[in-house]
């Protein structure tokens, strides 16, 4: 078993044993894009509910039913539907950036985190997590507004040239470096992110240098696990659409929902296997050694209520990748 | 004294005399070479012109299936053009031979220049920056989007040189720095029947492509590219600037073209090609002759792959299919070819044969070259990434070829009537489109989505219906999309819904005769809309005069249902009667006419005990009710069962379930799910 394995079926085995951080996650994510739809719903069930013409959507999907619904003006304009949905979607993320620090937490610990646990990891560390997030957010916006601007220079001297197929070999070959630096970047924050939850570091900028000198040094083998684990994600979309196409008649609401939503519920999982990667990366390399001193074991009364967490998994860290 | 004058004057008349004769011949033997000396009929009748006697216009037969010629030819074309192929420039002479056929003298001549529309203020450019235009937003000038097109001398045969005659002439909106017309005054008029002969040099300067003509790396798209005669029509001289939304219009005649270019090139243009040899510089000059066009188009690049074994045996005689295709869309030259074979049979069989001797589609470098028609040579449209269902290919190439009939044969005047040549031909793509690809399916077929041709002109044309009368001339439309989706959407849609009218043999009968009669001449609104009304043996005014000469809206809706028991008020004991199988109920329908369109339709009312009842309502009132009893209830009420009219703006209301059916909004709201989620996780992925 090489590194990069190793890493990518550690950090499996984290999300393996947390596995009702995905059910939760994607509970959440229903539930804001349910609430996001909502204006949607709204809006063509008044159009197309007494209307023998939306026939044509039910069996087959009629493009031209579609456009005409989109163009009736008791439709209303299209950003009256797309705006909550986006709205929900930030929600969404705001509210993966709330819980993501129990989740780290949970997935650095050996034993099954508790409820109280999880939530007091969230707490600690959120201010933590926006200011970390707020520098993420300009240095990936300054790095991938530079790519693109780069890759549209390179599109338009490639649209130049009389080889019709450089234009999409350029634009895709760009595309594939954006993606690869900007995965990059993202790893270097995801082990920061791991940093200031697992070794509760308060001065984020030294989980930020602490993630930047380790994806310097293991770059390739942390892009590998993390390009390997996108993919992951690539194949389920397009054989879960293959599948959603092929198999399910197109009058079978229940199916196309059941497979639809599975598709979406498996699609979580990518993003959390890279964050046991991080977490596994960063308890091999990242932690400090800790001085052995004797465990005295700490009786806490129950009624005394919750003292400091652990912060350092009380058990040893097991020997992943070995 | 009077001895010295006689000796004096007899050698000077000799001498004059001889270089007459001498300069006339020389011109003949010019002219003889640069068409290559084309067989000549008769000037016939008027053939005493104020020019020379010996003028005519060939009459050939090289270039179409036919023994003699198809149309009344009035012009004959011979160019002989030079292109520089690094600067974009034609260097050219123009030998233009005028048969007078109007039966007016002609005393002044106007004639098209319209590369000049490719200028800062030219009435194009003006235009298209307020209203739209097809490709180019003009929001910034460049350098590369100037074109030009000069008359660098100009002589009239008998008459001289005329140069210093030709003005620059605004007929349309006075814009004095419009340059795409000029008007030749000749001294003597020519009488009605005579010839006359211009003979031009001029210099075209083509721009990056821009309408469908131009360059493009090293591609090159020659069209509208020489001084161009106007056509005269109804009593007078009928040549418009060239307008952001406009077309051409052109006299039928005899084409001899020569373009000399770089050996490397591939060349494809109207006509037959009649000659090729290479020359000392490098260059070669290819020759091309059509009989019975109104226009010349070429095209030439270093890159095409050219297919040309292709032949389909038309009705008279055999067509060559000469297909020059982009190296990177090579895989895609047998949907090219099968879709330009269909549409020759669907048109032969439907409309009337085609003439000619060849057709050349070319897939253009440039998509602003693309999806262009002339005379037996048209422009397609693709990508290199052109999935089966994705019939973008088909649909251009239908609609292009469709023109040879509607435009190419039938010579409507593109400026004032637009909607005869794009919209007759969007009728007729709909026609054998759907006939070939499916009614349902013949835009796009692909993973389980769908949609017709007739529903996507249908669709472009129901947000602009009531900005313009079909009948509008195309400079005058309020906007490109309106100018598009009426001219090309809603045309067609009204002549689908002719179908429900008169029948939808009728109708193809109709558009057969229609072809039959006025191919090879300059038909008008009136003449086509004639041959409807004949055909049919019916009374349309009051449609036309509300479809193509209005432009008031159509929108019928089903405006309510209601049902209740008859005896609703009768009390078994203390209680009201329970409603059963038998209970009589009075059940109304009314049905609203929303918009100014008024036509007769068709409304089927559905009961809940399967029974179907049809009504019929002129819908000249507002409203109107059905009223019923039945021993069921109203379930649903649906205007046009049969889905013959086009042209309904609101498609959702013209029928109504008394219950509601939630099935396709609930499909459409997961669909919005699945979005709405994934764009939340993809959203997360990267910002957290």
């Amino acid at each position: 078993m090489n590194e990069n394995e190793g890493l990518l079926s550690s950090g499996w085995s984290r999300v393996t044993r947390n596995k009702r951080y995905i059910f939760w996650f994607y509970v959440m994510n229903v539930l804001l894009a349910w609430f996001g739809a909502g204006a949607f719903n709204n809006q063509v069930h008044q159009i197309l509910d007494h209307s023998l013409h939306a026939e044509r959507l039910v069996n087959g999907f009629d493009l031209g039913i579609l456009i005409e619904m989109f163009s009736r003006p008791e439709f209303g304009p299209t950003m009256a539907s797309a705006a909550p949905a986006m709205h929900f979607a930030l929600f969404f993320l705001i509210a993966a950036a709330l819980f993501l620090p129990g989740v780290l937490q949970g997935y650095a610990s050996t034993y099954r985190l508790p409820r109280e646990d999880f939530f007091r990891a969230c707490g600690r560390n959120l201010w933590r997590f926006i200011r970390l997030m707020i520098v993420a957010g300009v240095v990936m916006g300054a790095v991938a507004a530079a790519l693109f601007g780069l890759h549209g220079v390179l599109e338009r001297k490639a649209a130049e040239s009389s080889n019709e197929l450089l234009l999409p070999e350029v634009r895709l070959a760009g595309l594939a470096v954006i993606f690869l630096v900007m995965t990059a970047l993202r790893i270097w924050f995801d082990l920061a992110q791991t940093d200031l939850v697992v070794s509760d570091q308060r001065a984020v900028r030294r989980s930020i240098g602490s993630g930047f000198r380790h994806i310097w040094r293991n770059l390739g083998r942390l892009l590998g696990s993390y390009v390997v684990t996108t993919i992951a994600a690539a194949i389920i979309l397009v054989a879960g659409l293959w599948v959603w196409m092929k198999f399910v008649s197109s009058a079978n609401l229940v199916g196309a929902v059941v497979v639809s939503q599975l598709i979406l519920l498996l699609l979580l999982i990518p993003r959390f296997w890279q964050r046991g990667v991080a977490v596994s990366y960063y308890l091999h390399n990242m932690v400090e050694p800790i001085a052995a001193e004797p465990f005295t074991p700490v009786l806490i009364s129950p009624a005394s209520g919750s003292t400091a967490a652990p912060v350092i998994p009380s058990t040893p860290p097991e020997t992943e990748g070995a | 004294m009077k001895f010295r004058w006689m000796i004096l004057f007899f050698p000077v008349v000799s001498v004059v005399v001889i270089s007459l004769l001498v300069k006339e011949h020389a011109a003949r033997a010019a002219s003889a070479e640069t068409v290559g000396a084309p067989v000549s009929r008769s000037a016939g009748i008027g053939a005493a012109s104020n020019s020379s006697p010996a003028l005519a216009i060939p009459d050939t037969t090289l270039a179409i299936n036919s023994p003699k010629p198809m149309s009344e030819r009035v012009v004959h074309y011979e160019l002989d053009a030079k292109y520089d192929a690094a600067k974009h420039i034609v260097d050219a002479t123009e030998v233009l031979t005028y048969h007078n056929l109007t039966g007016h003298a002609l005393d002044h001549f106007p004639f098209h220049l319209y590369q000049n529309a490719f200028q800062p203020n030219s009435t194009w450019i003006r235009e298209s920056k307020i209203a739209g235009s097809r490709d180019v937003s003009y929001e910034k000038w460049e350098a590369k989007e100037y074109g030009s097109e000069e008359i660098k001398s100009l002589e009239v045969v008998g008459e001289g040189d005329l140069t210093s005659q030709v003005q620059y002439i605004q007929p349309d909106d006075g814009n004095k720095d419009d340059k795409t017309v000029v008007d030749v005054h000749l001294p003597k008029a020519i009488a009605p029947g005579a010839y006359v002969q211009f003979k031009i040099a001029f210099q075209t300067n083509f721009p990056e492509t821009q309408a469908r003509s131009g360059w493009k790396r090293d591609f090159v798209l020659g069209g509208q590219w020489f001084p161009k005669v106007g056509v005269f029509w109804h009593g007078a001289w009928n040549c418009h600037q060239y307008h952001a939304f406009t077309e051409f219009f052109a006299d039928f005649g005899v084409y001899d073209v020569k373009l000399t270019l770089p050996q490397f090139e591939v060349v494809g243009a109207s006509g037959v090609k009649v000659g090729e040899v290479n020359n000392s510089d490098s260059t070669k000059t290819v020759s091309y002759h059509g009989d019975d066009i109104h226009d010349f188009a070429w095209t030439a690049s270093p890159r095409y792959r050219v297919k040309e074994d292709g032949v389909f045996q038309g009705q008279m005689g055999p067509v060559q299919m000469r297909i020059l295709m982009q190296p990177a869309h090579w895989s895609q030259v047998e949907r090219h070819e099968n879709i330009l074979r269909e549409s020759l049979e669907h048109f032969e069989s439907w409309y009337g044969p085609y003439p000619y001797k060849t057709i050349t589609l070319v897939d253009p470098e440039s998509a602003e070259a693309g999806g262009m028609e002339y005379p037996t040579f048209i422009t397609g449209d693709t990508n290199w990434f052109m999935p089966a269902g994705i019939y973008l290919p088909e649909i251009v190439v239908e609609h292009e070829f469709g023109h040879q009939y509607w435009y190419g044969m039938v010579a409507t005047n593109e400026f004032e009537d637009a909607w005869m040549d794009e919209g007759i031909n969007s009728y007729t793509e709909e026609k054998v489109l759907d006939s070939i690809l499916g009614e349902k399916t013949s835009g796009i077929n692909i993973a389980g989505a769908t949609i017709g041709e007739r529903e996507q002109q249908r669709l472009g044309s129901i947000g602009v219906a009531d900005l313009d009368p079909i009948a509008e001339k195309a400079y005058d439309y309020y906007s490109f999309d309106s100018y598009g989706g009426i001219t090309y959407g809603k045309t067609a849609s009204v002549l689908l819904t002719l179908e429900s009218i008169i029948g939808e043999d009728t109708m193809a009968k109709a558009m057969r005769t229609y072809f039959m009669k006025y191919r090879f001449t300059h038909p008008t609104k009136a003449d086509f809309l004639n041959t409807i009304q004949e055909v049919s043996g019916k009374d349309l005014k009051w449609y036309f005069d509300q479809a193509i000469y209005g432009s008031p809206v159509m929108d019928y809706k089903v405006l309510r249902l209601e049902s209740y028991p008859v005896n609703w008020y009768e009390k078994k004991g203390n209680a009201f009667e329970k409603e059963d199988k038998n209970t009589v109920y009075r059940s109304y329908v009314w049905l609203q006419r929303k918009e100014d369109f008024v036509m007769p339709v068709e409304v089927e009312i559905k009961f809940d005990n399967g029974e179907k009842v049809r009504e019929h309502w002129d819908g000249v009132s507002r409203w109107t009710k059905f009223t019923y009893e039945k021993k069921a209830k109203v379930e649903s009420a649906e205007i046009d069962p049969d889905h013959k009219i086009q042209i309904d703006r609101n498609d959702f209301n013209n029928s109504y379930t008394e219950e509601a059916n939630p099935k396709p909004a609930r499909k459409l709201e997961n669909f919005w799910m699945f979005l709405t989620q994934w764009v939340a996780q993809a959203l997360t992925w990267w910002a957290v």
